[in-house]
């Protein structure tokens, strides 16, 4: 009788077999790329704030960090509803954001979380067999196996435990199978948009070529592709597999690098990987496939640097600590190897081989974004939970050294609170969002909701201000991450910089120039186009005195009484000459306001040395894509789609 | 009460189950792991094919094919023979991921059931604040970088100035319409939306309010409470809302199910 009744209950089980559809309840909106489920916009009309680079416990470094928080967690954070963060510290955004790419690293996904699930026995590989037993010693030891892990995949030293693909497939399969449905159920058409995407982790000797590669569409489509792994392959497989894609599944897709600081001059060569000058082919590829990159997050800004931008006062944002070397810190940065690690720079060399090749490889927009690995999508100065779970907060985080491996020189005061991606869109689905990447009409922020409008053309007045001045921007130029054609005259940029209505005021709007000279070499230039106090602020030997400073460094907090709510400004390039080819970006600077380390002070009680203190007061900025322009007649390929205007 | 007992999914659950296992009874026992036989059919082969044409979006050459089914092969005897030797039963990984699958099994019966409107409006009637719309209003706003020149205008506006020629530019929307609370914050800030949570309707122009801009002069058009909306306008998300909470009991009841047909003896 016991025996049957088992079976009974048992072959009752298998009865549901034969419904096993886990998407139900999913509307169909909910599962596509959302176009035609809600109404949309005639222009873009406001942006929409994500972070296109979340990991969870999916992650193999996250889940060896000590992450218990998994996709659904993470979606639910982001979307605005409270959640307990792994160390036990109830966790809720006081505004949610409108989308989450979750990127988690595609090699060995979920192998971490595997191994440490694994009884000791089996774990045969002396090299896992140690990480494992460090696991298993508490959060400490995790974070030390997960150093050394890194450090190892860095070196391609990786026991074939984790790296053998046709081992992992069968994992992967059904994590990124169980993520994709998740995905659905959490997106919203109008609400909150869930982006289905992977992190690409390319890194050949520690030099960081890593990429978030972001999908457009919904679980039925990326269903039919597995994350491609990043360990002995190179980009151009990357980009060979988006290719595929499209292709194949008629779905869309792109890529965005990130953290090209710590990548040892590799992220933006001027030649081809590997040496000998680049070709168009490769340049064309990379444009079409990495329409944006990842600008400023945690570990460190990428925008620009004081060796290449000596006269830019402000170059020297997030990079203290980061420009030391590579990712594990296994070789040390050169400063020629700078050049090939900056936003401005990359920016500079794209227009040098566009001249050469025809082709500019490096025509991108830029995001902020968080990397933050604790499944918490935390991007502001008093939130900051910390890179990962090793460093949710507590007193210990900002003194402590936080180099990976052995090496010297980062310590937890280096890391940024990490920063968030604007993207300017008609309504807030799948579609929207990815196409608003995909022609560039994106911002980057280091962390403050500062709302950023940029169009260029030739005949903007102050005067458009009076009226509808977004159509007006529309229908007679492009917005940021356009392009125009020259016309002989000079480009006129119609920029409105808004502050955070929850945040600090705002310092100035910056113009940053590149463009290639006669002699053909590329020249970058910062011109400060508006500021608050104008009047009061008059220039002084052609620069613009600092806005002042209103933190108060024991209490972490400041006024708005400097600065200004908007900046507004129709400002004609005067150093424009005919045949230049150019970029322009637009930087907007807050006035200055406290970072982490001081809230932390102030909740633990803890002692920051003078020079913490010093750099624990900062302002922070929002990096426009740039706009381009070039000699006529036009390049003989453009590699950015049409730019939409209305519909 | 019949009724009832007859749609209980448990109920359903257990006569579909009592139907194959005399299904089963009849039919004889699947291959069990112990066969030495191992049959690759045609259907094997299509789904090896077919998997490896879903990944790398082209079918698999000849040698591709031999080289798959090769591979799957070596898969299935060590398998079998992993079972044999009871591998399965001390790895932890294995445990959890049967035990995952088994409560993937329970879970989805509550996946793919479709709740009626009575079972829905029932659920809405019980949770009626997770489906609460919030408040929302619709309002035109004048901007005013400092608080006298906002009360400077407020007094033009009394004696009645025409609204459309004051204030100072603001890239924010001069008016909203059925405005979430949310899409309120968003746009013009907490301070703002707290602001004007705190005001009443009417025709006049009211404030001025603080905002992180600075001031505003609101005139309130319109605001309608939240409320919870006819289940017509919501279904899908109380059926989201209902499923998820579901899930957790099906697969909780499914355990106990199975757990009541063991005996467990707990060594003191």
């Amino acid at each position: 009788m016991h025996r049957i009744i088992t079976g009974l209950a048992w072959a009752s089980l298998v009865a549901v077999l034969g419904g096993c559809g886990a998407d139900a309840g999913v509307t169909e909106a909910q599962s596509g790329d959302g176009s035609g489920a809600i109404e949309l916009a005639e222009f873009p009309d406001r942006p929409y704030w994500g972070d296109t680079h979340l990991h969870t416990d999916n992650s193999i470094d996250a889940f060896g960090f000590g992450v218990r928080l998994g996709p659904e967690e993470a979606l639910q954070f982001a979307s605005g509803r409270e959640v307990t963060a792994t160390t036990g510290l109830a966790a809720q955004l006081d505004r949610p954001l409108d989308f989450l790419v979750i990127a988690d690293h595609s090699d060995a996904l979920g192998a971490t979380r595997r191994l440490y699930d694994a009884p000791r026995i089996l774990v045969r590989d002396p090299t896992l067999r140690r990480w494992y037993d460090m696991m298993h010693e508490g959060p400490q030891g995790s974070q030390r196996a997960i150093a050394e892990l890194i450090t190892a995949a860095s070196n391609d030293e990786l026991p074939a435990a984790l790296t053998d693909p046709e081992r992992q497939r069968e994992a992967t399969r059904t994590i990124w199978d169980a993520h994709l449905a998740m995905l659905d159920r959490y997106n919203r058409p109008g609400e909150f948009t869930a982006l289905a995407g992977f992190e690409y982790t390319l890194m050949p000797d520690g030099n960081n070529l890593h990429r978030v590669v972001m999908f457009r569409d919904g679980s039925a489509t990326t269903g039919k592709v597995l994350p491609y792994p990043g360990i002995d392959t190179e980009a151009e497989g990357l980009w060979d597999y988006m290719a595929a894609y499209e292709k194949g599944t008629g779905g869309q897709v792109l890529a965005i690098p990130h953290n090209s600081n710590l990548s040892n001059g590799l992220m933006f060569e001027l030649t081809m990987p590997g040496g000998g000058p680049m070709t168009a082919e490769y340049a064309r590829k990379r444009a079409r496939w990495e329409p944006v990159v990842e600008a400023t997050q945690i570990k460190g800004d990428s925008e620009a640097h004081p060796f290449m931008s000596p006269n830019d006062e402000f170059a020297g944002f997030g990079v203290t600590g980061w420009e030391l070397g590579n990712l594990p810190l296994t070789a040390a940065t050169t400063p020629e190897m700078q050049r090939g690690n900056y936003v401005r720079e990359a920016l500079k060399r794209g227009l040098s081989i566009e001249q050469r090749t025809g082709a500019n490889p490096y025509a991108f927009g830029l995001v902020g974004s968080t990397d933050s690995h604790t499944g918490l999508a935390t991007g502001d100065e008093d939130n900051f939970f910390g890179k990962h779970t090793g460093n949710e907060p507590g007193p210990d985080r900002a003194m402590a050294p936080q180099n990976l491996g052995t090496s010297e020189g980062r310590f937890g005061w280096h890391y940024l609170a990490g920063g968030y991606a604007a993207a300017w869109a008609r309504g807030n689905t799948r579609a929207e969002i990815f196409d608003a990447f995909r022609r560039r009409e994106v911002y980057a922020t280091t962390g403050p909701r500062m709302v950023l409008r940029v169009f260029a053309g030739f005949d903007f007045t102050a005067a458009d201000w009076r009226g509808d001045w977004v159509r007006a921007g529309y229908n007679r130029g492009v917005p940021m991450g356009g392009e125009l054609s020259a016309t002989g005259r000079a480009p006129v940029l119609m920029i409105s910089a808004l502050k955070d209505p929850d945040g600090a005021n705002l310092d100035r709007v910056q113009v940053v120039k590149g463009w290639v000279d006669e002699t053909g070499e590329a020249q970058e230039r910062v011109y400060d186009v508006v500021w608050s106090d104008m009047a009061e602020r008059a220039r002084v030997g052609g620069r613009v005195p600092a806005v002042g400073d209103t933190v108060d460094r024991a209490r972490a907090s400041y006024s708005n009484t400097i600065g200004a709510a908007e900046l507004r400004a129709a400002w004609t390039d005067p150093d424009y000459e005919a045949s230049q080819r150019a970029f322009y970006y637009v930087r907007v600077l807050e006035i200055p306001t406290p970072r982490w380390p001081l809230f932390d002070r102030l909740r633990f009680g803890i002692e920051l040395s003078d020079e913490v203190v010093e750099s624990s007061v900062a302002q922070e900025r929002a990096y426009s894509s740039p706009i381009w322009i070039r000699p006529s007649p036009m390049s003989p390929r453009s590699t950015a789609p049409a730019i939409m205007v209305g519909s | 009460m019949i009724r009832n007992w007859a749609r209980d999914p448990l109920v359903h659950f257990l006569i579909a189950g009592a139907l194959l296992f005399v299904l089963f009874a009849w039919r004889g026992e699947e291959p069990d792991p112990d066969s030495r036989t191992i049959a690759v059919d045609r259907e094997v082969q299509a789904s090896i094919a077919l998997q490896f044409e879903t990944m790398m979006q082209r079918p698999p050459t000849d040698a591709e094919l031999d080289g798959l089914i090769e591979r799957w092969l070596r898969d299935e005897v060590l398998c079998r023979e992993a079972l044999r030797l009871g591998l399965d039963r001390d790895d932890a990984v294995v445990r959890r991921r049967l035990a995952k699958k088994m409560d993937a099994l329970a879970s989805a019966q509550a996946e793919t059931a479709v709740p009626s409107d009575t079972e829905l409006r029932e659920w809405l009637a019980a949770h009626p604040q997770r489906f609460a719309r919030g408040a929302s209003v619709g309002f035109d706003q004048l901007y005013f970088a400092d608080e006298e020149a906002a009360r400077a205008a407020q007094a033009q506006l009394r004696r009645g100035a025409d609204w459309q020629g004051l204030g100072e530019p603001l890239s924010v929307p001069v008016s909203r319409d059925k405005a979430s609370l949310r899409v309120v914050t968003d746009r013009y800030g907490r301070q703002f939306a707290a602001a004007i949570a705190g005001l009443e309707p009417g025709e006049a122009w009211q404030g001025p309010v603080p905002s992180g801009f600075g001031w505003h002069l609101v005139r309130l058009r319109a605001r309608e409470e939240g409320a919870v909306p006819p289940l017509a306008a919501i279904r899908g998300e109380v059926e989201d809302d209902w499923r998820g909470a579901t899930i957790a009991g099906r697969t909780e009841a499914a355990y106990r199910l199975l757990r009541d047909a063991y005996r467990v003896e707990i060594a003191e």
